[in-house]
């Protein structure tokens, strides 16, 4: 189970980066799902699906608690614009990287975490809907909404 | 036209998300293909979400790999061990002390304004050690650069 934590690590931080716009809250949003995890192993179910799914809710659940405490829902979207249009960074695919960044920090923060749990870590439809909570029949039209969204700031951002 | 472009797009709308991530069943698959067969718009719609799709995929959102996070589980496995080791180190003392107290308190040789004194410059010592305790522990939990190292 560690050994599959530490490879689903990344991802969790990825997702709560989107949730947190901080890169420090959401490692100890991750950290303190690996204390959660660790702590009772027994919490995760094998035979009700994967292990990703289940720690990637984890995290989530995790991060709403923190923004609760914070008390402040919305995450400010300049901490996560990351500051990446550096010199060095002339390459196309690295601009792109950086011009998908800026996009998904101006869209709302339930479309970011939709498009990043499909786009970025290839959750399924029925995956995604156990991690959010929601009807399955749901993912498709919230996923496909908020993919427009994210192109439409992609391209806000490009003019 | 934008509109006319809109009107053809929602044809088959979400479908679009389906198809490119697999998730349709044969009959809606089927129906997809030959809508943007027939529409430019939709086609040029499913290109520009599939390559929305690998650019998110290729997007670097995290800059923190299996090895951090492997080094913070052992932080882990660390702080529960000393977790640990207080709790038996602090549960012992506190049984030592109750079984001194309760040896002092049962002792008939010691005049009971003795035994008074001593419980009254025990508990002060305890009372303030407690609210010391409370108030670093307090700090430690609001302070937000109990991790900087200089």
């Amino acid at each position: 189970m560690r050994q599959e934590l530490a490879q689903l690590g990344g991802g969790a931080h990825a997702l709560a980066i989107q949730l947190l716009g901080n890169a420090d809250d959401a490692a100890d949003a991750v950290h303190d799902a690996f204390e959660t995890a660790l702590s009772r192993p027994d919490a995760y179910d094998a035979a009700k699906g994967p292990l990703k799914p289940w720690f990637l809710r984890v995290v989530r659940n995790r991060c709403f608690d923190m923004l609760r405490r914070r008390r402040d829902s919305d995450v400010p979207v300049d901490s996560l614009i990351d500051s990446c249009a550096t010199p060095d960074e002339a390459l196309d695919t690295a601009q792109r990287a950086c011009a998908i960044n800026q996009a998904l920090a101006r869209i709302a923060t339930e479309k970011r975490e939709i498009v990043v749990l499909r786009d970025y870590l290839d959750l399924s439809y029925a995956e995604i809907a156990d991690v959010l909570r929601i009807a399955p029949g749901t993912v498709m039209s919230r996923l496909h909404r908020a993919r427009l969204a994210l192109k439409e700031a992609l391209n806000t951002d490009g003019k | 036209m934008a509109s006319k472009n809109r009107t053809i797009g929602d044809h088959v709308g979400a479908l679009l998300s389906g198809y490119i991530d697999g998730e349709l069943t044969q009959q809606e698959g089927q129906r997809v293909e030959l809508h943007c067969d027939a529409c430019a718009d939709c086609r040029q719609e499913l290109g520009d979400l599939r390559a929305l799709r690998d650019d998110v995929g290729n997007a670097r959102l995290s800059e923190m790999g299996e090895d951090v996070w492997r080094e913070k589980m052992d932080d882990t496995t660390v702080r529960v061990s000393r977790g640990i080791g207080w709790l038996l180190f602090i549960g012992g003392i506190l049984i030592a002390a109750g079984m001194a107290i309760y040896e002092f308190i049962i002792d008939s040789s010691i005049e009971p304004w003795v035994k008074f004194l001593f419980a009254a410059i025990y508990g002060g010592l305890a009372l303030l050690f407690l609210s010391v305790l409370r108030q670093r522990l307090l700090e430690r939990k609001t302070d937000k650069y109990r991790d900087v190292e200089i």
